[in-house]
């Protein structure tokens, strides 16, 4: 009940934040040097047939006008037509989704799986090898820009050693699946998961540095409170203790800055898919910047600030899971 | 506050953790490359020999096949070329020398940080005093604001900003060159203005936050709510009360965020919308397609990114580990 | 009340190595306790009787090591069951608890022995239900009885299958705790006074009220029916009606179920009121043992009766002991030297007080005895040490 209660209120506190995110990005097209026609129309295209194309974009009407129209068609999910492509863009932001959103969850289970694990192990050996090796993990990896990461791995993985393919993704996952399930073939999801384990180790490299780190000190924080104490002294198995107790705590701390670091991933994912030629959103912004495909552009930040949205939601609603305490006013 | 007692804790941590020592010594290095890279540079970096493009850092070889006409046949022969100590790091396809690319690289890191940091600094920290300080509307205003521009990924907004306005570059003259200390060496390092101000423009939330936190709870105490009766001017009192209180925090974050920034300005180089080519996000993305043959011309700017942002951690792993402000957050990077 | 003893103590030193200096905070301690008594220690704050009951149920962490002594405790089952593989650890009917592997003796806590802890906010949990921290206790004892003949069967069969780890990290009722001993945790919460036990079960730490906390503390360290329960300042935190129930209760059981009951107090009016014999403690050391009647009407010791001459009422709620001028001493190793560390707080102290006393019997019980040379031999005004003989020679 609390939980409903507190989802509703932050959904409508999302609203509000997309809905700020849609009037930034919609006035970001004005503090553009350079008029929206210059780009759409040919370069020997006459006065008349730039005024009709500015009528058909709507670009002439007053800039409230042009704001509620671009809110109401929103609202339809409409977001225009692609300059470039010609179709409507959301249907190519939509198509393009699916990459990103495999390309970040994977990075968060390479993230999760590796991180706690190494936390607690380098928290519950203080001083010893392990603890040194995970904490000099986690600087480097906190250090290096994931961009650069991607193309050692594929240098060392994929050219030296040929390991893994360097070509682009060719299947999702969504089809490999499909492959598997109706035909009993095993070979989408194998090329699938040879295409995605570099990326996703890029992308989620930083992620894994950053909460062993966090699940280190959280441990060791932690582990020093009275509690912790009282536990043992009823003759709690010890795993009990460690896991059930003390790591359960220092979840808090980490769902918070994950929270906070929710945009570093969407940004991360961006660069990696540029790294890999990944053909997610974003190498689609990066293409319709670069050619000033507003609708393009346009929609693509409104989803990824939906997305942003979206998780910070499920990351709050962890944190109250694991946060008794908090009743968000 | 009390300087002398930040500045003891400063010292016993320093004297008490090796790896401060060496974040100290990294962020020196890096810093005096920066500074005298016209000096230590050995050839300038924008110098192009096509007849030596490619070749490998010293001690190593690199053999390539090429065809060639020998005799008026077509043949291929083995080319085997070993690195000199004349570019001790190799060169690029265009024939640079990497090393002191490298080294002019730093400029551009630490510029772009530092300057980037600063007015992120000033404008977040305004902001925060002023909301935190009103508190009720002013605030709620402000810190909506704020989440909007948090829900925007701070390299995404970078990359729309910047493809949109261009990169703007501003040349500053290299003054050891305008006093003629040096010659042969680029006359002035650029300034990519659009990517200072908008790295500044997306990580200012971040300063914000902690100085309205601060002022939250200064405006509570009553020593200010007495001068406040007293009819002491707002901006007086947020000055000489939250301003002081909230430096320990600033500085933390504010050493976080240079790194925070270098990465960045790393990553928008590395995109091709930073407006300078001398950068190691540049250097970095123009060795990408040279991977199977030249590794070292990715390899090397990004060795120097990794060391200059583990020195900027570790240094504020130290200040952190110090003062213990308690900042919300532990952002030691990333990309975004 | 049996004659027995459950726990004898002998030589137990405990320290603290910290970046100050070496801290001994328990010093060579010898105690025995009887079956079935209620042995209090009192003593001024940080004179060392958290660490003391700490070194006993064995959870001194690191900076902290127990450096020496033996802790044995009389259980004859364990001792035949340990004999062979430790034969080291069992003498007769006693075991060492500080020779046997940790894997063991962690199955004797909570069952054999349980801590009430000084301070009841920080000691729960603070993302976990009450009454799931008290199942988890009694889920112990249940685990641990389901086959009491054999220790290694009992610290077996409380281990926790590794595949639910991760499911206990993220979900907090899941697996270890059944729903006989969720019950029996409304048992004890009835028990020691909680009104809704049905309802208070299912509340966090930060919902209840520190008096409630400590009862449900109470509860948590009775679910495993321990034949030995340490209470470190069980009311300390409580305000005096509270303080009374509490201790009420705590009599109850013991006199129910017959357990043994180590009680630290601050409190003399709380020693007065629960025990049957007692052990001042200073800087480290037992400086006075004896039964009640030893301690309060014929304390030996300058210390001892600086503190009860202090009381003017043993009942009042303020009977906090700040009895003597001066502070309890740093406990620093690099500061203690070899005198009688009470020397240069004592009004007695004489010239052979430079020398440490060993312990003396005393005037009483057999059980009466002293470390001070006052046990021995009566003072001697013409040794007496120069009034500021210690503020010369010790700045502050
Ligand atoms: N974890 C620790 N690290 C370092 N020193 C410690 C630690 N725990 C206890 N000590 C030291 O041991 C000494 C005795 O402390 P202890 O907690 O046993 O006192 P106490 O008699 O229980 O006092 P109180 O009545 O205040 O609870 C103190 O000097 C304290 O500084
Ligand atoms: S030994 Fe001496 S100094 Fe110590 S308590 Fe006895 S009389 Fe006092
Ligand atoms: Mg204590």
């Amino acid at each position: 009940m609390r939980l409903t209660r507190f989802l509703l209120r932050r959904t409508a506190q999302g609203i509000l934040v997309v809905w700020g995110v849609i009037t930034l990005v919609f006035l970001l097209r004005f503090i553009t040097p350079g008029s929206t026609i210059d780009f759409v129309a040919p370069l020997d295209a006459s006065p008349e047939l730039r005024q009709r194309l500015a009528e058909d974009l709507g670009l002439n009407k007053p800039i409230y006008v042009q704001y509620a129209d671009y809110i109401v068609n929103l609202l339809q999910l409409d977001m225009g037509n692609s300059l470039l492509k010609g179709r409507p863009a959301s249907d190519v932001i939509f198509a393009r989704l699916p990459a990103t959103l495999e390309l970040a969850i994977a990075a968060t289970i390479v993230a999760i799986l590796f991180s706690i694990p190494l936390g607690v192990i380098s928290a519950t050996r203080r001083h010893q090898p392990v603890d040194y090796g995970a904490t000099g993990f986690s600087l480097i990896g906190i250090s290096t820009p994931n961009f650069w990461l991607g193309i050692m791995l594929i240098l060392i993985v994929g050219v030296n050693l040929g390991w893994l393919p360097t070509s682009r993704r060719i299947i999702g996952f969504g089809p490999a699946l499909e492959l598997l399930v109706f035909e009993g073939r095993t070979i989408g999801i194998q090329v699938w998961f040879e295409h995605i384990l570099l990326p996703s180790i890029t992308l989620g490299t930083y992620f894994t540095a950053l909460i062993t780190r966090l699940t280190r000190n959280g441990m060791l924080e932690e582990l020093g409170q009275s509690y912790v104490e009282v536990t043992r002294a009823k003759g709690l198995p010890e795993t009990l203790v460690k896991y059930k107790h003390v790591l359960r705590n220092t979840m808090i701390p980490i769902i918070t800055v994950l929270g906070l670091q929710m945009g570093t991933l969407i940004g991360g994912a961006v660069i990696t898919e540029s790294v890999f030629n990944w053909p997610g959103l974003g190498t689609l912004i990066i293409d319709a910047i670069n050619s000033r495909d507003w609708p393009l552009i346009q929609g693509s930040l409104i989803v990824i600030g939906v997305g942003f949205v979206v998780i910070n939601i499920v990351v709050d609603a962890l944190y109250m899971y694991f946060n008794p305490q908090v009743t968000f006013e | 506050m009390n300087w002398q007692r930040v500045w003891r804790s400063l010292r016993a941590e320093f004297g008490r953790s090796p790896m401060a020592k060496l974040g100290v010594v990294l962020i020196l290095a890096v810093f005096l490359m920066a500074i005298f890279a016209p000096f230590l540079a050995t050839t300038n970096p924008k110098a192009q020999d096509l007849s030596r493009a490619n070749e490998p850092p010293v001690g190593f070889t690199d053999t390539t096949e090429d065809t060639r006409l020998v005799d008026g046949e077509r043949q291929t022969v083995t080319v085997t070329t070993r690195g000199t100590l004349e570019y001790p790091l190799g060169t690029n396809q265009l024939g640079q020398d990497m090393y002191s690319r490298l080294l002019y690289g730093a400029r551009t890191s630490l510029l772009v940080g530092l300057l980037g940091t600063a007015i992120a600094a000033l404008a977040g920290v305004s902001v925060g005093i002023v909301a935190g300080y009103y508190g009720g509307r002013v605030d709620d205003g402000l810190m909506r604001f704020a989440d909007v521009m948090l829900a925007f990924p701070a390299l995404v907004l970078a990359i729309a900003l910047i493809g949109l306005l261009g990169p703007q570059p501003v040349d500053i003259p290299d003054p050891f060159v305008a006093a003629g200390l040096v010659s042969d060496m680029p006359e002035t390092t650029v300034l990519p203005v659009t990517v200072t101000l908008v790295v500044a423009l997306v990580n200012w939330v971040w300063f914000a936050r902690v100085a309205r936190g601060e002022a939250l709870s200064v405006r509570e105490k009553n020593y200010v709510k007495a001068s406040r009766s007293l009819g002491a001017s707002d901006w007086r009192l947020m000055l000489k009360h939250v301003l002081p209180n909230s430096l320990t925090p600033i500085l933390v974050l504010a050493t976080v965020q240079v790194a925070v920034i270098i990465l960045l300005e790393s990553a928008l180089s590395f995109l091709g919308f930073s407006g300078t080519t001398l950068s190691w996000g540049f250097d970095i993305s123009q060795g990408r397609d040279l991977l199977a043959t030249s590794w070292w011309i990715s390899t090397m700017p990004g060795l120097a990114i990794v060391v200059t942002v583990i020195g900027i951690n570790l240094v504020g792993d130290w200040l952190r580990d110090a003062l213990d402000p308690d900042i919300e957050g532990e952002s030691g990077g990333g990309m975004g | 009340m049996s004659d027995d003893v459950i726990l004898r103590v002998s030589d137990l030193s405990t320290r603290f190595f910290t970046t100050d200096g070496q801290i001994n905070a328990v010093e060579s301690l010898s105690l025995e306790i009887e079956e079935g008594e209620v042995f209090g220690i009192v003593g001024e704050s940080g004179s060392g009787k958290s660490v003391t009951a700490r070194s006993l149920i064995r959870l001194i962490e690191s900076p902290g090591r127990i450096t020496s002594g033996t802790i044995e405790y009389r259980d004859a089952d364990l001792a035949d069951d340990l004999r062979e593989d430790h034969p080291g650890a069992v003498d007769g009917e006693f075991v060492d608890l500080l020779a046997i592997p940790e894997k063991i003796h962690r199955g004797l806590r909570g069952t054999s022995f349980s801590m009430i802890f000084q301070d009841p906010e920080s000691s729960f949990n603070p993302s976990l239900t009450v009454g799931e921290q008290i199942a988890e206790a009694v889920e112990v004892q249940r685990r641990a009885s389901s086959n009491p003949r054999s220790t290694r069967a009992r610290t077996r069969s409380s281990e926790y299958s590794l595949r639910s780890y991760a499911a206990a990290a993220v979900l907090p009722s899941r697996g270890y705790v059944s729903s006989e001993s969720k019950d029996r945790a409304i048992e004890l919460l009835q028990q020691v006074g909680i009104p809704d036990p049905e309802q208070r079960v299912d509340e966090y730490p930060h919902e209840y009220s520190g008096g409630m906390l400590q009862r449900a503390m109470v509860a948590q360290a009775l679910a495993g029916e321990p034949d030995v329960l340490v209470a470190d300042e069980p009311t300390t935190a409580l305000d005096v009606t509270i303080q009374a129930q509490v201790l009420d209760i705590l009599r109850d059981l013991q006199e129910e179920t017959g357990m043994t009951i180590l009680l630290i107090t601050h409190n003399l009016g709380v020693i007065a009121r629960m025990c049957d014999r007692v052990g001042v403690m200073y800087a480290g050391e037992i400086v006075e043992r004896g039964s009640l009647g030893d301690i309060f009407d014929r304390p030996t010791h300058p210390y001892t009766q600086g503190l009860l001459g202090s009381i003017p009422d043993l009942d009042a709620a303020g009977g906090r002991l700040q009895p003597i001028g001066g502070n309890v001493p740093s406990l620093l190793d690099a500061e203690m030297g070899d005198r009688c560390y009470f020397a240069d707080r004592c009004p007695k102290a004489m010239e052979e007080c430079l020398e440490k006393p060993a312990e003396y019997p005393a005037e009483g019980t057999d059980d009466h005895a002293a470390q001070c040379y006052l046990a021995d031999h009566p003072y001697e005004a013409s040794q007496a040490l120069p009034e500021d003989y210690f503020e010369e020679s010790e700045p502050p």
